[in-house]
This record gives structure tokens, sequence and C-alpha cells, in this order.
């Protein structure tokens, strides 16, 4: 009778709080989107199913005090990967990969080895309206910072506004690892909303006679030019801005291999094997680290207002530098690629072909859009390296 | 935190700074860019412009008209498919007919198989 008892006090049932409960509610929740409305569903599933697990009582896969233990410099296991590997359950295990900034990095080598920089280089003043479009994640971290959070806080939620999700991921692990998991939640929930959040800015700040301007076409690329490409970008970066060498190089990387084309079983395998393996490893990490006691608080949800703004200020801030262009420029450029400058590969610069086609339907803007956007994976990159320097 | 806590100067420098600072490296990579385009352009050209000098200074080709390379390319494509499209279909006799069945390679199967005495 006593092990019957004891059998059902080790229960879960009998040991959850309603906040792991409300937990479990909000990963099913997520997992409905994942699955049925297919919201960024490769990268969605895994969080919501890593907030699943972390969230199930008694399971011991994830161990938030171990992590508290850790970033705690009176602690013995303060920087002790040791105690993890030790005390820690399978995601504890798999999350020093997060906290050491090595997936984010693995798949932006994958992110290098499927994106063509052709129409970047095709079209260089590209790389200003990436650049524009950085501005959300400035302006957030300004107004952040109002609401009360630390500066390596507003930092981290206003790398949001880059629309990328693995450089939000390496930003926050290294300035404010206890935002993790709202954080990660959030980028990833604004980049498969980017459809309905950036359209209503559009044409609230472009006329209809700007939005049908037709574009020139591209000049071709030499094989030559994308060769050099990746090794000139590399080295000057991180030349400037060291801190944003990881993220950089690896990109950078991963785009060299798919371009000089000796190296074809590399890039295959950048693109898929390891680009997806990391996917499954950083995607269950990070919603375990969406535990009740850290997701389920005020921070969560201003986190989550923050976000929008930071994405709504990006998208106005790469239209309004497309139509200060405009001004100063012989060759007429239509504002709506300017909102591709926040990354969101390859949503953003879609969302600028329909938008664009509905006003011109014979106007083919996707491939100009997708100079600004590839723009913009740089231009975030580079700003995570610049907050990490100035708040690291 | 309150709001009175906070460095205000400090977080309007790293506002301020780290957007110009964005702006500027990105702005040196469009030079960059631009640079590497004009060299790299400036480079395919030149061996162009340099290849018919190069073929008139050879004593063969001042004696007789030069047929330059695209020329060469063209006569073989033209002959590829030539060749292609008169080997593509075998030549069928044009009379319908049931009885007598001519080997060709459209019934050749037939006659590698034998029949199944049971």
């Amino acid at each position: 009778m006593g092990d019957i008892l004891e059998f059902f006090e080790q229960m879960g049932f009998m040991n959850m709080t309603y906040q792991q409960g409300i937990m479990l509610l909000l990963s099913f929740f997520l997992l409905y989107l994942a699955i049925k409305k297919q919201y960024e569903p490769l990268l969605l599933l895994p969080i919501a199913f890593g907030m699943l697990l972390t969230n199930l009582p008694g399971a011991g896969m994830y161990h938030s005090e171990l992590w508290a233990a850790f970033l705690d410099a009176n602690s013995p296991a303060y920087h002790s990967y040791g105690t993890i590997m030790r005390e820690g359950g399978l995601l504890d295990i798999l999350y020093i990969g997060v906290k050491a900034g090595v997936y984010p990095c693995l798949i932006f080598m994958g992110v290098g080895a499927m994106t063509d920089f052709g129409p970047l280089i095709a079209n260089p003043k590209s790389l200003l309206l990436g650049a524009a479009a950085q501005l959300g994640i400035f302006l957030t971290f300004l107004a952040a910072n109002s609401m009360g959070f630390t500066e390596a806080q507003a930092g981290s939620i206003g790398i949001i506004g880059g629309a990328d999700g693995p450089t939000s991921i390496f930003l926050t692990s290294k300035l404010a690892p206890e935002l993790l998991g709202p954080i990660a939640i959030a980028a990833y929930s604004y980049m498969a909303l980017v459809p309905v959040i950036q359209p209503p800015i559009m044409r609230a700040l472009t006329t209809k006679k700007e939005r049908a301007i037709k574009m020139s076409q591209l000049r071709p690329v030499s094989k030559t030019e994308k060769i050099i490409f990746p090794i000139a970008i590399t080295t000057i970066v991180a030349l400037i801005l060291p801190d944003a060498a990881p993220l950089i190089g690896c990109l950078m990387l991963g785009n060299l291999a798919k371009e000089c084309g000796v190296v074809d079983r590399l890039s295959k395998t950048m693109q898929n094997e390891l680009m997806n393996i990391v996917v499954i490893f950083l995607g269950l990490t990070v919603g375990a680290t969406a535990t009740a006691s850290s997701f389920l608080d005020w921070s969560t949800i201003k986190i989550m207002v923050m976000g929008v703004v930071a994405f709504g200020c990006g998208t106005a801030g790469g239209i309004l530098l497309a139509k200060l262009m405009n001004v100063f420029s012989k060759e007429k450029i239509n504002p709506l690629i300017g909102s591709a400058g926040v990354s969101a590969v390859p949503m953003a610069a879609r969302v600028s072909q329909q938008v664009g086609q509905e006003e011109n339907p014979s106007n083919f803007l996707l491939m100009h859009a997708m100079g600004p956007n590839v723009a913009g994976v740089i231009g975030s990159a580079v700003a995570a390296g610049i907050l990490l320097t100035m708040l690291g | 935190m309150t709001p009175l806590a906070i460095n205000w100067s400090h977080v309007w420098l790293v506002t301020g700074l780290g957007f110009c600072m964005v702006i500027v490296l990105l702005v040196v990579l469009i030079f960059i860019l631009k640079l590497l385009g004009a060299v790299i352009s400036s480079a395919v050209k030149a061996p162009k412009e340099a290849q018919p000098k190069a073929i008139a200074q050879t004593p063969a080709a001042q004696a007789a008209p030069a047929a330059t390379s695209a020329d060469d390319d063209l006569a073989a494509i033209a002959m590829a498919l030539h060749l292609y499209f008169n080997g593509v279909h075998d030549v069928e006799p044009t009379e319908i007919h049931i009885k007598r069945v001519e080997r060709s390679g459209w019934n050749s199967k037939l006659y590698g198989m034998n029949n199944l005495h049971r």
C-alpha cells in the first residue's frame, strides 16, 4: 500500500503547479500554431515541444536553478560546464550549445549556404536599406530602458527588431540569458507574422504612385564577384567589429562553400543535415528555457509589446530611407523594398512583392527586395556585434 | 530598476552611436562592393578587347580573314542541332497495315521473346 501511495505521490499530476499547467496549455497552443497554421513550423514546433518537456513536473530534463548557479559568481558551479554535465538533464546538456553561442553560428552557416547575395552585389545601395531597418533595434533599446529593463536586457529586447532568430538568441545568451525564452519566442512569432505586421505600415507610409514604381533589371553578377564577396565582407567586418565575427564569419563561410563550387558536399551538409540537427537542438533548448517561473511574468508581456514596436520601427525605417533616397537619386526605387531590410529572409521580400503587385500586377519586386533582405541579415549581425561591444 | 536610476546619457550614447556605426559600416561595405564590381568588370572586359589584337599580330591571321571563336561556336552548335534533329526518329513506313511487320526500333523486343510452351 505504501508503494502505491509513493507511486501516486511521484506522479506529475500530483506535483503540478497551476503555473506549469498554464505553460503546458501555452505549449499546446504553440504546437497548434506550428502544425495547423504553419507559423514558422521548423522552429516553432521544437520550441513548443521544448516548452512542453521543461514544464512537465518531475521529468528533470532542464534545471533552471543549475543555470542560475552557473551565472552566479559566488556559487561553486560558476561557469562550470562539468557541473552541468554531471547534474543536468538531457536539455541542460543540449543547452550548452546555446550558452556557448555555438548553435546560432552553425545556423548562420546554413543560412549563408542557402543565400544568394547576387541581388545585393548587383545593387550595393541595398545595404543602406538594410542598415536603416535596424532603426527598430535601437529605438526599442531606448523604449525598453524607459520601461525598467537593464541596458543589457534592453539590448536583447531591441534585437528582436532585427527579425533574425539566431542573432536574437546569440545576443540574448550573452547579454541577458534570463530572458532567452520570451525573446526567442517573440522573435520567431513575429517573424512568422511578418505578412500581417508589415503591409499596413507599408501602405500607411507610401502613396499609390510610389508603390507602383517599376525598377530596372539588376545587372548580372559574375562568379568571381560572388566568391570574393564573402571573403571581403568577413575580413572587413571582423576587422572593424570583432564581436560580430562569429555570426558574420559563419554566414560568409556557408556562402563561400556554396559559391566556390568545389566543396558541394560541405555546402549540402551545411544547408541540410547540419542545419536541421542544430535547429532541433536550438528549438528544443530555447523552448526549455521557458519555464513557468521565468515566463509567466510581466516582463514577458512587455517583451511581446516591445517586439511589435521593434518590428514596426524597423519596417518604417527601411521604407522612409527608400523614400529619402528617391529624393536624391535619379533612378527611382520602389520604397516597398525598404521594408525587406528587416532580415526575415525571404518572407519580408515576398511581402514587398505582394504589396507591390496589388498596386501594379506587372511589377516584380522580389529580386530587388532580396537585396535589402540579405543586407538586413548582415545589418542585424553588425548591430548585434555593436550592442555586444557596448553593453557586454 | 526605476527610470530615475537609468544612466540616460549612456543609453542615448548607445542608441545614437550604435545606429550611426551600423550605417557607417554598411556604407563602407557599399563602397567596397562598388569598387569590387568596377575592378572585376574592367578585368573581364580587358581580355575581350585584347584578343582580336593578339590574333591580328600572327602571320596566319594577317593572311586569311580570321574566324572568331564566336563563329566556331555557332558552327558547332548548328552542326550539333542538325545531327540531333536528323537522328531523332527512325524512318517509318507511312502505310498502315496489319499483317506485314517490319523489324524496327519500335518492335524489336517482340523478336527477342520466346513463347511459353505449357
